[in-house]
Order: structure tokens, then sequence, then C-alpha cells
């Protein structure tokens, strides 16, 4: 097989120098588009998800590692399972996480004292969660920051965070789902935590 | 295809609906078969009204039926005969069908002056003259009483008459009242609404262009009802927000003329608009009546009616160059005294770019000009009329003018006073309502410059190959063909509307409805020929509406041109405007001037054949002419 070099003739024509031709061509793929998505049903190529439409329920379209608001996971007793390592505080480029570390009580491990994200600052990169060694802080909640009114109202604190938490199926330790028969039941609303 | 189909399937339903009123219609109406072919001769104008300004006035003799009829017997009967007379003495002729007999009937306006009763009778008691003249009002012997009188003509033996009447009428009925009521007429009855429109239609049709949403989240809640409309309740919304939002001026601005900058701007562009013709015009006597071209151009004169444009003035066109640049200087005050260097940079453009375009539009129109050899606005769409339109006449003019016209918008692909990207634009520190009337003439310039190609180009408020006069149809055929042709357009977009939209397809429907209408029209003419003898007013509304349809049209090309096309750089511009478009409409000029001159030159060589006097008809009984000399039977020589 040879090489051939396709020669492509870039004298412009009589036509282009006119410009009315070309811009006639123009004129009639957009009036073609134009009448397509009018007056055809289902408005023809427009692909738009009609966000905030009632009856549209948004989640269906989102994927599966959508990165939404923060919340902070429950152990089984209820407490947060953060151990304010400052793994995600430190990650985080936004410098949007304020953790103060107290002693839990347990002689094993710490816990936040407070537990501050100033989603105004938040970039939603996710780092957080990649960094977080004990399945304590998640951004699957599928959800926007929601407007507000003030500033101090998007600086979310540690109640605001465990209110949309529930309790991951991880085992303190980092052992796995199978390390127990008792094992909790993951939030239905979270079906795909399972994997 | 589905359209079709679907025209199909509703056109049933609807046929049966509108059948048993088409059938009781077209039976009542329904000419007798096997009778001759009427008589139809009439005097054009059929009411001749006199001003002190108008001294005579041109009526013709049409005979709209198929064979040639007598005329004789021209004279001049009722009140004030006297004051009336025909210029030419008149012979009895045979009137040949599309061949009008012309002549003129002149006034004395001198006879109307003074107070009526001087003319009544002669007073011959001198206590009683005097009595009288003291009481009388001297200011108003200056003033013309009004006149009538009736010029009769016989047609195959029947008396036909015409009505002559002369009056005085004041400034402020003729001028001042009309005047008032055209401009709101115009401008918040068509521009204001159209301009807003446009608004919202801008933000929809790229977005349908561009396979995107657009505008559709503004909405009204009434209890469980939602009134959406496609988005187009967003014009409320961004009026409003127009008003309320912080009307920020510079610190170091020049207040009174940032101030004034944006009235600098609308104020012209709403101002042009006198000068274009939205019709022919109304005749207030006879708005039940058919009316003749010849009724309509005398109250186009302004005798009996008023035309339907704002001010007719003669030197229309070069009043629209003389206020159209001055919308420049709104662009440029708002650069200036916004004391921001993009803001100047804009306004130093948007002037260097008017100047450049500017000479290229008043040079694309003199080849208009030169064919139709007015700058009247109203008496260009009648030469376009008796002519062709300016489009098939000077079809390079149409392109060059059009595109000029687009620039001086200042819009894509012309933009460049503006430019997101780069300098944002002389309105850069404009906020609120300010900026609101900047975007307002923008888009006011859109409706002006398709108003104005619709006037020299497009011939106006008439409709294609006029196939629609003064009186109606041109033929019943043609009044089906039209109605059929537009019924079928309009409920196959009905339907296809009706299909497309998720919500207020009552939208479509209606349309399917109206186009269903014309279906019924285009049939009830078949039967009876109606469509050719329409009242007055009803001409003058579809008149207005092809003008208002045309000029939605060319916004809609516009919109189009400024979604389709990418924006020139500023050298490119500059040499589109001074280097292709200048000498390409230099050229329109010239050649357009020789072909004139060949023409003018051909017709001068040729004369067109005079057709020569017929004959007297010796077996009609006539009267001698009125101010005719007495016949002189040539004697036969002894």
């Amino acid at each position: 097989m040879t090489i051939t070099v396709k020669k492509v003739s870039l004298e412009r024509t009589a036509a282009d120098q006119v410009f009315l031709p070309a811009i006639l061509r123009g004129l009639v793929t957009t009036a073609r588009h134009f009448f397509k998505n009018t007056l055809t049903k289902g408005m023809g190529d427009v692909d738009t998800i009609r966000y905030g439409e009632p009856g549209v329920n948004v989640e269906d379209y989102y994927p599966e590692r959508f990165r939404g608001v923060h919340r902070l996971m429950h152990r089984e007793d209820g407490s947060v399972r953060c151990v304010a390592c400052m793994c995600c505080s430190t990650v985080c480029p936004a410098r949007c996480i304020y953790i103060k570390a107290e002693d839990r009580g347990d002689d094993e491990e710490k816990a936040p004292a407070s537990f501050v994200i100033d989603e105004l600052k938040c970039v939603v990169c996710g780092f957080c969660v990649e960094a977080c060694p004990c399945d304590a802080i998640r951004m699957d909640t599928k959800m926007h920051m929601e407007p507000t009114q003030t500033r101090a109202e998007a600086v979310l604190g540690k109640i605001d965070l465990m209110k949309r938490g529930g309790q991951s199926v991880a085992v303190q330790g980092g052992i796995g789902p199978d390390y127990r028969e008792d094992a909790p039941k993951a939030d239905p609303r979270f079906e795909h935590d399972r994997r | 295809m589905r359209a079709l189909f679907d025209l199909f399937r509703y056109a049933r339903p609807l046929a049966l609906l509108l059948a048993p009123w088409l059938l009781f219609a077209c039976a009542a109406e329904a000419p007798p078969p096997g009778e001759a072919p009427p008589i139809d001769v009439r005097a054009e104008p059929s009411a001749l009204r006199f001003d002190p300004q108008t001294k005579t006035v041109e009526v013709s003799i049409v005979n709209h039926g198929t064979r040639p009829v007598p005329v004789s017997g021209f004279r001049i009967v009722g009140n004030d005969w006297s004051s009336f007379s025909i210029v030419e003495p008149l012979n009895p002729r045979m009137v040949q069908p599309g061949r009008p007999m012309r002549f003129s009937i002149a006034v004395e306006a001198d006879t109307f002056k003074g107070p009526e009763h001087a003319i009544e009778s002669i007073v011959v008691d001198p206590e009683a003259l005097r009595a009288d003249d003291e009481n009388h009002d001297h200011d108003d012997d200056d003033a013309y009483r009004d006149g009538d009188a009736i010029l009769a003509f016989d047609v195959a033996g029947v008396e036909h008459t015409a009505t002559l009447s002369f009056e005085d009428p004041s400034w402020w009925w003729t001028v001042a009242l009309p005047g008032v009521l055209k401009v709101h007429l115009l401008v918040l009855g068509f521009i204001l609404p159209l301009a807003s429109l446009l608004l919202w239609q801008e933000r929809k049709q790229s977005a349908m262009m561009q396979d995107r949403l657009g505008p559709n989240m503004a909405r009204i809640t009434l209890g469980g009802l939602t009134i959406r409309l496609w988005g187009l309740l967003h014009i409320v919304t961004d009026g409003l927000k127009m008003f309320f939002k912080e009307d920020f001026v510079p610190r170091r601005a020049h207040r009174a003329l940032y101030t004034l900058a944006p009235i600098m701007a609308l104020v012209p562009a709403l101002v042009v608009f006198a000068i274009v013709p939205f019709g022919d015009a109304l005749c207030y006597d006879s708005l039940l009546d058919v009316v003749s071209q010849a009724d309509v151009d005398q109250c186009a004169a302004g005798r009996g009616g008023t035309p339907l444009q704002i001010a007719k003035i003669d030197v229309g066109l070069l009043f629209y160059f003389a206020i159209a640049s001055l919308a420049t200087w709104g662009a440029t005050l708002a650069g200036w005294a916004s004391y921001n260097k993009w803001a100047i940079l804009g306004a130093l453009r948007a002037s260097a770019q008017m100047i450049s375009y500017e000479v290229a539009i008043g040079l694309t129109i003199v080849g208009a000009l030169l064919v139709y050899g007015t700058l009247e606005p109203h008496a260009l769409v009648h030469a376009q009329l008796d002519s062709a339109w300016g489009i098939v006449l000077q079809p390079v003019a149409f392109v060059l003018f059009f595109t000029a016209a687009i620039a001086e918008t200042k819009r894509a692909p012309f933009d460049l006073p503006e430019g997101e990207s780069e300098i944002v634009g002389y309105f850069i520190e404009y906020s609120g309502m300010r900026f609101g009337l900047f975007f307002l003439s923008e888009f006011i310039e859109i409706v002006f410059v398709s108003a104005l190609v619709t006037t020299l180009f497009l011939g106006g408020w008439a409709m294609p190959l006029g196939m629609f006069g003064a009186s109606g149809f041109a033929a019943p055929w043609v009044a089906q063909a039209f109605f059929t042709v537009a019924g079928a357009a309009v409920m196959a977009t009905g339907f296809a509307v009706w299909r497309a939209s998720t919500h207020a397809t009552f939208v479509g429907g209606a349309m399917a409805m109206v186009g269903a209408l014309h279906i019924g029209a285009a049939v009830y003419s078949l039967f009876t020929g109606w469509g050719t003898e329409l009242p007055h007013v009803a001409v003058v509304l579809v008149g207005m509406l092809t003008w208002g349809l045309k000029v939605f049209a060319l916004c809609w090309v516009q919109l189009l041109i400024r979604w389709t096309l990418p924006r020139f750089r500023y050298d490119q511009l500059m040499s589109l405007g001074w280097k292709n478009l200048l000498p390409l409409s230099l050229a329109n000029i010239v050649i357009t001037a020789v072909v004139v001159y060949a023409l003018a030159a051909a017709r001068t060589i040729t004369p067109e054949p005079v057709e020569p006097e017929p004959p007297g008809l010796g077996s009609i009984p006539d009267r001698a002419p009125i101010g005719a000399p007495p016949s002189v039977e040539p004697k036969a020589a002894p």
C-alpha cells in the first residue's frame, strides 16, 4: 500500500469571494434546525434536560459518581464516624473544611468537636471523599447546595452535615462488610452503596 | 407528511361544521344562469372631493363589463352646479373595457367664499342688509362654505352619477387628529409590541436554531392553571428586572450627556417611522362601501380621508437619512460620557461604522430612486405596484441595502461596537432602564430596517403580482387560489404546532380553525364569485396585515442572519463597507441609469400608438356637452 498525499486546493472561487452562496447555505442549515425544533413533536433535536420541571426526576439523569452536597456518616450508635484525622481538610484544595478534634472518650479514637464546611468555598472536587480513611464524609447525596439568603447559612456544621447522613456499611477499621453476619443494612435511598 | 395527514383527519369534522353555512350562503348568492353580461360602468372616483388647494380633479369613466358601452350626456346638476365645470368638451363615445375615458373637473373655489346667506338671495331691504352686516361676524368672510353637486352621464341611456363636493376642512381634522391617531396606532399598536416580542424572539429563535430550549421558565399560576406560553412572559420579567435594577452612574461620568445618550438612541429610531406607509389610505365616509383605487388616491391626498403614513413628505427618504444618522449620536455620546476606555472604544467603532455604511446605504437606494422616480415612500410603493417590486427590478440594490442596513443596526455580523469578548460595548457602564432603552432601540431599529426594506423592495402593503387591489381580489379565481393555498399552509402549521407542543395547544388549534375558515372562504368564492368587491375597511385591514406580515418575516430573517453568521474583524468590516459595498452600489447606479435612459429613449423614438377618438354616436340621443361650442354639422356642398 502506497501512501499518497491528498492535495487540497485552497484557491478561493468566485462563489467564495462574494460570500453569498455560503451565507445562504448557512441560513438554510439554521432555518432547517429552527423549523425542525419548532414544528415536530418532542422538539426535534433539543436534548435539554428539563431540570426543575414538574414530573422530571433529576436524579434519573445524574451519573452514579455525581458529587453533590456533603454529608457525614453515622456509626451504629448514631454518633459521627469521623475520627478527626484531618485528612480531608489537608487535601482540600479550597481549604474549606475546618475541624476541631476532641477526645471521643472510648480511649481509642478522636472525634470532631466541630466539623465545618464552607460550601461557598467548596469547589466540589471530591478529594475529601477520596482521602477519608473511614467512609465518614461522602458527596453522594445527589443534591445541589441550596441557595441561601446569607453567606452564614451556606457554612454547614456537624449537625447539618449529619442530618443527611446514614449508617455506613463499612466497619470501622476498614475490614469490609462481610466481616460480621449482623452488618447493618444500608439506607435504601443509597442502594448503589452496597457494591 | 404527517401534517397533511392531520389536515385530512381534522378537515372532515371542520367541513361538516362549515357545510350548512356554506350551502346556505351559496344558495343565497348564486347568480341566476343564462343572463347577459351586465353593464358595469362607473365613474372613478365615485365621489369627487375638492378643497381650496385642489382646483381640478381627474375622473375616469371605467367599463368593468365585457363589451363596449356608449357613454354620453355629461352634465353637472345639483345645488352648486354653477361652481363646477368640465374642463374639456366631451363628445359621446364608446368606452371599451380596460380603456377608461379620462377628463377633469374644475371648481371655482372663490364662489364658496363668504357667508352662505349672501348667495342665497339678493337682499332687497337696505335696512335688513345693514342689520345683517352688523350682526355678521366678519372674521368668517374669508372662510369657505361647503358645496356639492352631481356629475351625471348616460350609459346606454341609463343615468349614472358621481358626487362632487367642496369643503375647506380645518387643520385639526385633516392633519392633527389623524396624525395623533396614526402615531399611536403605529407606535403603540405595532412597533413597541413587535420590538418587545423581538426581545423574547431573539432568545427563543436562537435557542431553536441551536437545539436548545431557550427561555421557558417565566410563568403565572392562577389557581391550578399555569400559564407559560413558551416563555413569552419573559418579556414581562425582563421589563420588571430593567426597571428595578440599580440605576448606576459612574462617578466621573458626564451626568447630563450620560442621561441624554439613551434618549438620543431611542428617539431617532422611533421618529424615522414617520415616513413608512403601513397601508394605502383610509376613507372616512366609505368604510363599508366598495371603493376604487381612484377614491383611495383621493383619500391619500388628504381629501375625505388620510394616508396610512404618519408624515407624507416629498423628501421622505432624505428625512430618513437625516434622522437615522442621528441615532449614532446615542452610541457616541454614551461611550464618551461614560468615562470608560472600553466604552469610548465602542463609541469610536460605532461612529466609524456608521459613517462607512451611511454612504453605502444612501447610494444603494439611488438605483431604486432612478427606476421609480420619487423619494416619497407612499408614491414609491405605488410606483412598484404599477411596474414591479424593487426586489425584481433592483436585486443587487436589495442585497446591498439589506447588508448595509443590518450594519446600521449594529448587530452581528457587524456588532463591532459591542463585542462581549473584547470591549463590552459603548453601554458598558449603563444599567437598569437606561440600558433597557439602548436595548429597546436596537430592536426598534430591526423593525425599522424591515419596514424600510418592505417599502422600498417588497411592495409595501400590497400582495404580490397585483392580486389584491383597492376593491378586493383581482378576480374570483385569484381569491380562491389565495384562500386555498393560505388556508392549507395555516392549517398545516396549526396542526404541526398542536402536535409539537405539550402545552398551549389552543394556539395550534386556533391556527387550524383560521386555516379552515380560509378554505371555507375559498369554497364560498368558488360558488358565488365572492372576493372581488370587499368593503373598504376590510381592504385596509388586509393591507395593514400584509405589511405587518412582511415586516415580521424580515425581522425573522434578520434574527436568522444574526445567529448564523460569525462576526467580522474590524478591518474586514471597514473593507467590506468601503471596498465592496460602495463600488458595487456605484456600479449599480451607473448601470441602472444607463438602462433607464435607454428605455426612455426607446420610448421616445417609438411612441405608443394613440387610439383615435371614436366617432360620435349618431344613434344615441345626446345633449350638447356643457361648455362645448355648439356643434356645427358640416354642410354638404350645394
